[in-house]
């Protein structure tokens, strides 16, 4: 048994993909060792900027072997009628490459076969391993590759060195034109080059003294323990998202938490615009006081051990030009009229065959319209025009097109500082919100019916262009704009059936009445899907209680949604038990049968006439718990009536010969059944335990 | 260090490395990678190292003298090195420390920046090399130039030599800087910034630059129909500064940057097919 240890030098791998590659190197690797029957006792990756590691553990010198038969053909093939080779057993050892008396008689469950018996496996690993790892690093895929030298082999970023240790043995392996050595690339800064390495214990020892800290946890730890002692140390908040602690983990290999400050001036500039600036230029993290106000600090992550204030100071200095910069932008953009700005965006192009800019946000209100009317918002409706006319007018601002990622809130702000109505800016700012499915709560109802006209828009436009989209496929985001206007919808409790929007849309780019149709089938279908993906995994509703909910087709979302929710509680309630038994028997009894007339004349029975009484008691309060949107009490109170209805069930027998009574019972029972399913449909729910797992 | 002494100090450390110093072009430039000493010789298979000083104008990054880092016309140092060396990164370094920078405790950082010129249909794969925060330098392996693949590729080095004075001098406003000799930088380029911003930003002649960009480009064509492609180069060179200076008036609408880009990326294809052409004979020689 040994260990192997594969390091990979590498010029700067980009920080947000060295852990997606890491991970592919991986499962290759486990793939290989897997196909070429190499055991392990565990294997560990790690991957900085600078380098890729596979360190297996245990792995044996050679492959089992095993003694394996090859059949040949059979017996009687094989052989003449006495009993000499014929040309099939010939050709047989020839391509074995045995002689003839190397060859047995196998019995097999079909009859006696010629064959022979050889011993595989057995095979050098570290021969191998010294194939399989060139293969490997050459299957790697990468988001962009590129060529360096006269091997012309793609990769990632050039290859600097290659270490490829068996055992304390060096592998003698080629990639990209770089042959395996006994050197590592040291830090950047701190050490130098390389560093020479001819066994384990040099590799792990070398790491630590040329200031590499491998493992990514281990720096992901110590950036968080030094970004919390800043933050008790100046009694401030230094929140630090995913993505911006990656880009630390994985830009540094011996990552040192530093502060820094700027010119408290600054802070006149929008909050917006200086995080903007700070995070995603300057790759540092804005702090806030413990009010939640940003404050003049900032915090990044170095390379390399402030000892001297260097770095703290030399980033001060890059802070504070950036907000010259900034306010730079910011003042050139407010001394043009942003309302003028409207007649330019005829030159930018929103997509290829979908026109400009002008032409969408001239659609826009429109949707805007449609989506006013149906949630009662009139005294928004001038404000909202307005809004839409100008939402995209931001794009013609230097500050935007420095920064995209503050499309929309800088409208926003421009208006803002222009003394323009709330209704107006706030719409503009929050309307590319929300960003993603976790983001923050949306607050702005002008913003979120703004966001919904834009995002129906865009979906219309690039379904009726024919794009197609899968699990995979999503070019242009049409699946964040559905999953969007669902999210609106209901943090906004709308009421709008969004069937009549689609087709709105739809019209602008649809050819004719069949491409319509097909549009707003398509379109149906998506809201359909991502609907039903909200409320399985955002909302976590068990699968049949959605589709309980899901089994009626009209486009409600908001109703939906809070009829998933009653069925949900009635689950835990333990009421849907009883509703579904009693929505499957209504379904057995009525399910195929047109519907029936019904008299109240026409009743015979003591209980039929019961239950009709009570439900022509209960219905319109039902109707009006529905209508309310009351799904709960609606269901309880169906339930209710539950005694009457078995009770009618064991008197009265439906399925009477006479069809004029027949049919009136039926009639009575589809009435009820058409209540039940106005709430849900009970009667797919699997398992209706309290806490049940299905 | 004043900016003289970078450059002093830069072209003794790649002269002694086996580069030849050539001069800034003469023409304007947004980069010393449009100069003909990076964009011709970067093609083909012969091995080529130089370096050079290039004043290079962007007309949209003027601030009218008023922002301590941005202005319209700046400095680069401009290293070519044919075929990539393996130890480009080292080379790198050793020329901050021949600079005196002391790299130990300064924050240096190769931060992901493929680079690309849509308008020379050049691209290439690199970092920006931060400094403390500061881009002090683009470090990039040449990929395609003028639409054609590159075998071998270039290293391309461009420092920023007012970035790099400005460090080491623990400036902040690269008005601070003193240029060599007593002559400050303000002195030379304080009212140059200040008049070109207004020109580019509020005064240029949109239809008359338009007109000349159309001028050029007939010029550059005509040139290359009879082979003369070092001269139809230095057009598509001039139609890049127009394109550049209506970019900073605003007067480009989208659909338009695209028609001009093209227009440009077009002539300098078949300009370095030309130049392809003509010296495939010499490389094999």
């Amino acid at each position: 048994m040994a260990d192997l240890l594969l390091e990979l030098g590498v010029e700067e791998i980009p920080a947000p993909v060295v852990g997606m590659i890491r991970d592919q190197l991986r499962e290759l690797f486990l793939a290989r060792l897997v196909q070429e029957h190499i055991p392990t006792g565990g294997i560990e990756c790690a991957a900085t900027n600078r380098r890729l590691m596979i360190h297996a553990l245990q792995v044996p010198e050679k492959t089992a072997s095993k003694e394996e038969t090859v059949l040949g053909p059979a017996k009687r093939i094989a052989l003449d009628e006495r009993g000499l080779p014929t040309v099939a057993l010939k050709k047989f050892c020839e391509f074995q490459g045995v002689k003839l008396n190397d060859v047995v008689e196998i019995e097999t469950p079909k009859g006696k076969y010629l064959g022979i018996t050889k011993v595989g496996g057995g095979h050098d690993v570290a021969e191998l391993l010294a194939k399989a790892i060139p293969a490997l690093l050459a299957a790697l895929t990468f988001p962009k590759t590129m060529v360096w030298n006269e091997s012309r082999v793609p990769f990632i970023r050039p290859v600097k060195s290659i270490l490829a240790l068996f055992g304390n043995k060096p592998l003698d392996i080629e990639f990209a034109g770089v042959r395996s050595g006994n050197r590592c690339p040291g830090h950047l800064l701190l050490s130098d080059a390389f560093f020479e390495v001819n066994s384990f214990k040099d590799y792990f020892e070398g790491l630590g003294r040329n200031f590499i800290i491998l493992n990514e946890e281990e720096r992901k730890s110590k950036i968080l323990a030094e970004i919390r002692e800043i933050e008790e140390e100046l009694e401030c908040r230094v929140p630090c998202d995913q993505d911006m602690l990656d880009y630390f983990v994985y830009s540094n290999e011996y990552p040192v938490v530093f502060s820094g400050g700027f010119d408290e001036k600054y802070l006149a500039l929008p909050t917006e615009i200086i995080t903007a600036f700070m995070t995603h230029e300057k790759k540092l993290l804005a702090v806030y006081d413990s009010a939640g106000k940003l404050t003049r600090h900032f915090v990044g992550v170095a390379n390399i051990p402030d000892e001297n204030g260097k770095v703290s100071r030399g980033n001060e200095k890059v802070v504070q030009a950036a907000f010259e910069d900034a306010q730079f932008f910011w003042d050139q953009d407010r001394k043009q009229d942003f309302f003028a700005l409207k007649n330019l965006l005829k030159n930018v192009m929103f997509q290829k065959e979908l026109g400009t800019y002008f032409e969408k946000v001239e659609r826009l209100a429109a949707l805007v319209d449609f989506v006013i009317n149906e949630t009662h918002q009139d005294k928004m409706r001038s404000q909202l025009h307005k809004a839409a006319f100008h939402c995209k007018n931001d794009l013609l601002t230097q500050m935007v097109r420095e920064f995209p990622s503050l499309q929309g809130i800088m409208g926003g702000l421009y208006l803002q500082a222009a003394g323009e109505d709330p209704v107006v800016w706030k719409a503009i700012y929050g309307h590319y919100k929300p960003r993603g499915q976790a983001d923050e709560k949306l607050e702005d109802l002008g913003a979120g019916i703004l966001s919904i006209a834009d995002r129906m828009d865009n979906i219309a436009g690039f379904v009726g262009k024919g794009i197609k989209i899968s699990s995979s496929k999503d070019p242009y985001g049409i699946r964040r704009d559905a999953n969007a206007v669902i999210r609106i919808l209901i943090d906004f409790r709308m009421p709008l059936d969004l069937a009549p929007l689609i087709r709105l849309a739809a019209l602008n780019f649809a050819k004719n009445d069949v491409d319509l149709q097909q549009s707003c089938k398509t379109i149906c279908e998506l809201f359909s899907a991502r609907l039903e993906n909200y409320l399985k995994d955002t909302m976590k509703y068990r699968y049949d209680v959605v589709n309980a909910v899901m089994a009626q087709e009209a486009m409600a979302v908001y109703e939906k949604f809070l009829k998933a929710r009653a069925v949900a509680t009635l689950v835990d309630s333990g009421m849907a038990e009883p509703l579904a038994a009693l929505h499957r028997r209504l379904k057995n009894i009525c399910g195929n049968s047109e519907r029936c007339h019904f008299s109240e004349g026409e009743l015979k029975e003591k209980e039929e006439k019961i239950l009709s009484d009570v439900f022509k008691e209960a219905k319109p309060r039902i109707d009006g718990l529905i209508l309310k949107k009351d799904f709960t009490q609606a269901a309880s109170e169906i339930l209710e009536m539950k005694p009457i209805i078995d009770a009618f069930f064991e008197k009265i027998l439906v399925m009477d010969k006479n069809p004029t009574l027949r049919k009136n019972r039926i009639a009575l029972l589809q009435r009820i059944d058409e209540l039940l399913a106005a709430v849900a449909d009970f009667s797919l729910l699997v398992e209706t335990k309290p806490g049940g797992k299905t | 260090m004043s900016v003289q002494n970078v450059i002093l100090k830069l072209q003794e450390f790649w002269a002694e490395r086996g580069c030849y110093i050539a001069s800034g072009y003469d023409t304007e430039v947004g980069a010393g990678t449009m100069s003909p000493d990076t964009f011709f010789r970067v093609l083909g298979r012969k091995p080529w190292q130089v370096a050079f000083w290039q004043p290079s104008r962007r007309p949209d990054d003027g601030r009218y003298a008023q922002n301590p880092n941005r202005v319209q016309k700046h400095n680069q140092f401009q290293v070519i090195l044919k075929p990539a060396p393996a130890d480009g990164q080292l080379l790198f370094l050793d020329s901050l420390i021949y600079l005196g920078v002391d790299i130990r405790i300064h924050d240096i950082k190769f931060d992901d920046d493929n680079w690309a010129s849509p308008s020379l249909g050049a691209w290439g794969v690199g970092w920006q090399v931060m400094c403390d925060g500061l881009e002090i330098t683009q470090f990039t392996y040449f990929q395609q130039a003028g639409g054609i693949e590159l075998n071998p590729n270039s290293l391309e080095i461009t420092y920023g030599i007012e970035r790099l004075a400005g460090f080491l001098d623990g400036k902040s406003s690269l008005y601070d800087l003193e240029w060599g000799n007593r002559v400050s930088y303000a002195q030379l380029k304080l009212e140059e910034e200040r008049q070109f911003s207004i020109y580019n930003f509020e005064i240029a002649d949109i239809d008359m630059l338009r007109s000349l960009f159309t001028q050029y480009q007939k010029e550059a064509e005509k040139l290359l129909d009879r082979s003369l492609y070092l001269p139809a180069y230095d057009y598509v060179l001039k139609c890049s500064h127009a394109f550049n200076i209506l970019d900073a008036r605003k007067a480009i609408s989208v659909a338009e940057r695209t028609a001009l880009m093209g227009i440009m990326r077009n002539l300098a294809a078949r300009i370095a097919q030309k130049y392809v052409q003509q010296t495939e004979g010499e490389d094999h020689g």
